[in-house]
């Protein structure tokens, strides 16, 4: 067996190392988390050939195939550029040379989302087209980031805990006249979601629209269609969350009521974004930590440099995120260990 | 006399149509859908037969054009009560065959019950003509041939939609001058003979059977399975309960309006009386109330037909796939255990 | 066009508080209802509820009204000289031209029960011999809760009267349910000829013609009076629709033959 391996180069390479020596993981990407079917078979033959015989569905919801030998990363690289090919170039039309050496890199994170409104009555949005165009601004890069998107408010996908949580709302249309004040959007606002609804003295509904988290709820319950929602479909994001065995933490809202066109521009400036903080040399850091070490404001400023936010868009002026330290007084340390943004000299 | 009308053409005859009718049909509301990227198909007055939707059925009946969700009664002040008023066009309102027979129902509540005429009703039902949508092949939720409304020789005009096309059929004179331009064709509207799904609605044959009926256990499933939205009475063809409201303008002068809005029997509260009493407490009670209103009740009351028409429009709204054809089954099986207990 | 929910204007000029909880109004009106028929009566920006007719005369009419639910909230603000509204008369009445005249008449009623036959005693109490006797049997909660108490002293006069409160003693009051005295009623002597009203809330009135039943009498003899929710009283709205029976249309009073069939 082979005890000279660079196992940095293959982690770039989507293969994780095992604790069986001489053994390697692949992660295989799933954007969005929606492919189809046919490509288990791919993942059959590579478990059955070159691995253990097992998968795993993975964390991050990328497709793993444990127990791969060392010595058949190259055979399982040349089997997998069809799959590649199909996901990334032709399903997400990222940019890139596919070739017989597998991922280029395994920065930017599988894109996750749950299933969206491709199925789920509660979705707002189709999670798994969106997650394809942001694929395509974020991948292939060395740059760390880790999205996650939701179709609702209830985030199933957990973007609270990821970089960017991008959760689809939707702004809603009250057409009174249709209203028969049975008060079932007042009750499921209050069991589902803010409590923003409340049935006034002339059996009509009000609503504090400040409060309102966009999830639809009031839709959903609404045996008349007096509430719909609009035709224009807009996101939250939160920032910043993250899992982790120093500060876990949850991410804070950063944009509310942003349009799918000004999202996607937001991510077309993160590798700008990461490339200034890191001054051009990536390393193995999540975005989080990026926007620690610039701060907020910077970020803000580089992320949402020349985007054309929709006006509906609020955006969070600062951000404080509270933190769940893993050890007392953990930022606690010398001036010299601090982590600097921005060019070396 | 029949006649062929490119789109085009019947846009021009829309538009001479709109010096004297308001035109009503079932239209697309993009995105308005209860779940996000679904439409809904409502009706709401058109101008282009392209606003006109033949291949879906509507989600929500026709009857929203003469008995609206919302409608004011009267505007007040602290001394008078003035009669809301109406334009004084006619409507033409596009329906299929079970539409039709709807209206006839709800003809029988609104404008004969007790020998009252309602006045909001009637003021725009009586300037009703009727544009029968041919209706030959139905959806999976229909059962108008089991009801026997898949029929009518009622309406005015009646249009087959084609491609881009529509073969027409006018039986009232009045309408012949606007297709005076249009090719002569011999079409005639046919109608569907064979739903999907076909129900025996059952005889309940008295009042002893009724009793036990109502009492019987399977109308308690429903109390976990309905989640009493009302949808089904919203979207149903001729449910016309309401409910009246008074609502004010200005709170010191005492002036506001009185309007109409649409009640349904499955909601809870629909009996609360000011006392405190109300009937029907559970969704099981609410269901049988309004089920063999739909299938016994209306036609004790009014003789020769029942209230349903099988447009199939609760089971295809209701949000907790309750069907009420298999609620019919179940009752038709409830009520023959009951005949053979009693035996 | 007729428009049958069309309400008219009416002075109000007499208020009488009867109750803790109830007051009669008078309203100036030409309108002449049947016994135990009922109007919707509206108040701008209140709206509009069913409540039945407690007695009338030439020019006149009364409606007690209980103060429960927002109408009635209102209605307490309204004085003399003030505008009620109203229609009808609506339903059925008392058949006491067909059934009751020249009969023994038993009325059994609960609470508020009592307006809804208070003209019909007062017919009987004024015309000697238009009922062969009458017997009241009278229930109230409590002391709070009676209603036209001068009328009542006055009915002990020339009918058989049983007097109760569910479970307060007070002076020249029994204590108990109406469905207590109702076996006091010598119902044999009456040769046949006779006929029994009930009145009150929906679990009383079942109770009482049960208990009724239940000392022999038929049911076709026994006539109840049904309360329901009302939007429009002229069979439209469906509210208060039981079966192929409209309340408002149908009743509000009901044989007991028919009455036990309407199970809501």
């Amino acid at each position: 067996m082979n005890h000279d391996i660079d196992i940095k180069k293959l982690r770039i390479n989507c293969f994780r190392q095992s604790k069986v020596a001489g053994e390697f993981m692949l992660q295989l990407r799933v954007p969005g988390s929606l492919i189809e079917a046919k490509y288990l078979q791919i993942v059959q033959d590579i478990a059955q050939n070159w691995g253990n015989g097992t998968f795993h569905i993975g964390m991050r919801q990328t497709l793993n195939i444990p127990g791969i030998k060392y010595e058949n990363i190259e055979e399982v690289n040349k089997y997998i550029k069809n799959y590649i090919h199909d996901i990334e170039v032709e399903m997400c039309d990222v940019d890139m040379d596919v070739n017989e050496h597998g991922y280029p890199t395994i920065g930017a994170r599988n894109i996750m989302s749950c299933i969206g409104n491709s199925h789920c009555i509660k979705a707002n949005v189709n999670t798994y087209q969106l997650a394809r165009k942001i694929e395509k601004l974020i991948f292939p890069s060395h740059y760390h980031i880790k999205v996650s998107i939701a179709g609702c408010p209830n985030d199933c996908a957990k973007g609270h805990f990821n970089d960017f949580g991008i959760m689809g709302i939707a702004k809603m249309e009250y057409h009174q006249e249709r209203c028969i004040g049975c008060g079932a959007c007042v009750r499921a606002c209050e069991h589902h979601a803010t409590r923003v609804l409340s049935l006034n003295k002339d059996g009509k509904i009000d609503k504090d629209t400040c409060c309102c988290v966009g999830c639809g709820e009031c839709v959903i319950a609404c045996p008349t269609s007096a509430w719909t929602r609009q035709e224009k479909t807009f996101y939250r994001v939160t920032l910043g969350g993250r899992t982790g065995k120093q500060y876990p933490r949850m991410g804070k809202i950063f944009l509310n009521w942003i349009s799918e066109e000004a999202l996607l521009q937001v991510f077309g400036n993160w590798q700008k974004f990461s490339a200034w903080v890191m001054d051009n040399k990536p390393e193995y850091l999540h975005g989080g930590h990026l926007i620690d070490i610039s701060g907020y404001p910077k970020f803000k400023e580089l992320i949402l440099d020349g985007v054309e936010l929709n006006p509906e868009c609020l955006v969070a002026e600062e951000l404080y995120w509270t933190e769940n330290e893993q050890r007392a007084n953990i930022h606690l340390k010398p001036l010299s260990q601090h982590k600097k943004a921005g060019p070396k000299e | 006399m029949g006649y062929k009308v490119d789109f085009k053409q019947m846009n021009h005859i829309f538009e001479q149509l709109s010096d004297e009718y308001d035109i009503y049909a079932p239209k697309r509301f993009k995105k308005q859908g209860r779940y996000s990227d679904t439409d809904i198909v409502r009706y709401d007055r058109v101008e282009n037969i392209e606003d006109v939707v033949f291949d879906q059925k509507s989600d929500y009946p026709a009857k929203e054009v003469l008995s609206p969700i919302t409608q004011p009664l009267f505007y007040f002040t602290e001394d008078e009560y003035r009669e809301s008023k109406v334009n004084d066009k006619k409507i033409l309102i596009f329906m299929r065959p079970c539409d039709v027979h709807a209206m006839e129902r709800q003809n029988r509540v609104y404008l004969q019950n007790g020998g009252f005429e309602d006045f909001y009703y009637k003021r725009l039902q009586e300037k009703v003509k009727i544009v029968l949508m041919e209706c030959c092949t139905g959806w999976d939720t229909c059962f108008c041939v089991s009801m026997g409304t898949n029929k009518t020789d009622e309406y005015s005009i009646g249009v087959r939609c084609l491609d881009n096309e529509l073969l027409v059929e006018v039986k009232d004179d009045e309408f012949n001058s606007y297709f005076e331009d249009a090719a002569n064709d011999d079409f005639k509207v046919e109608f569907i003979e064979k739903n999907q799904i076909e129900v025996k609605i059952p005889e309940i044959k008295d009042k002893e059977v009724l009793a036990k009926l109502k009492e019987h256990p399977m109308w308690q499933s429903f109390n976990s399975r309905c989640i009493s939205c009302g949808a089904c009475t919203i979207a149903c063809s001729t449910c016309t309960c309401f409910t009246t409201t008074d609502i004010m303008y200005n709170e010191n002068m005492n002036i506001g309006e009185r309007k109409r809005t649409s009640a349904s029997c499955q909601i809870d509260g629909f009996s609360d009386m000011a006392g405190g009493h109300s009937f029907r407490p559970t969704a099981g009670d609410r269901m049988r109330y309004k089920i063999l209103h739909k299938f016994h009740d209306y036609k004790a009351r009014f003789k020769d037909y029942h209230m349903c028409v099988g447009c199939g429009r609760c089971t295809s709204r209701c949000p907790e796939y309750i069907s009420v054809t298999k609620t019919v089954e179940k009752m038709a099986a409830a009520i023959e255990e009951i005949e053979r207990e009693g035996k | 066009m007729n428009n049958p929910v069309k309400p008219i204007p009416c002075e109000i000029i007499d208020i009488k508080k009867e109750s803790l909880l109830e007051y009669t109004f008078k309203v100036k009106t030409d309108i002449q209802p049947d016994h135990g028929q009922f109007l919707q009566l509206s108040i701008p920006k209140i709206g509009e509820a069913p409540i039945s007719v407690s007695a009338h005369g030439e020019g006149w009419m009364d409606f007690t009204i209980r103060s429960v639910g927002k109408v009635t909230d209102e209605i307490f603000n309204k004085q003399v000289g003030d505008t009620l509204f109203l229609r009808g008369p609506y339903g059925h009445g008392w058949p006491v031209e067909d059934e009751f005249k020249g009969k023994h008449l038993v009325v059994v009623t609960g609470g508020t029960g009592l307006a809804p036959v208070r003209s019909m005693l007062n017919t009987c109490f004024e015309n000697d011999g238009y009922v062969k006797s009458l017997t009241l049997i009278s229930g109230f909660k409590n002391e709070e809760g009676i209603i036209f108490k001068e009328e009542l002293k006055k009915w002990k006069e020339k009918f058989t009267t049983y007097y109760t409160l569910d479970r307060d003693k007070i002076d020249g009051w029994n204590v108990g349910f109406v469905t207590d005295y109702v076996k006091e009623v010598p119902f044999d002597s009456f040769d046949g000829n006779y006929a029994v009203v009930v009145v009150g809330p929906p679990i009383m009135m079942k109770l009482t013609a049960e208990k009724i039943m239940s000392l022999g009498v038929p049911e076709e003899k026994i006539w109840v009076s049904f309360e329901r929710k009302m939007s429009c009283a002229v069979g439209k709205c469906g509210h208060c629709r039981i079966d192929e029976t409209y309340v408002c249309l149908d009743g509000p009073v009901f044989n007991y033959t028919k009455a036990k069939y309407l199970v809501d």
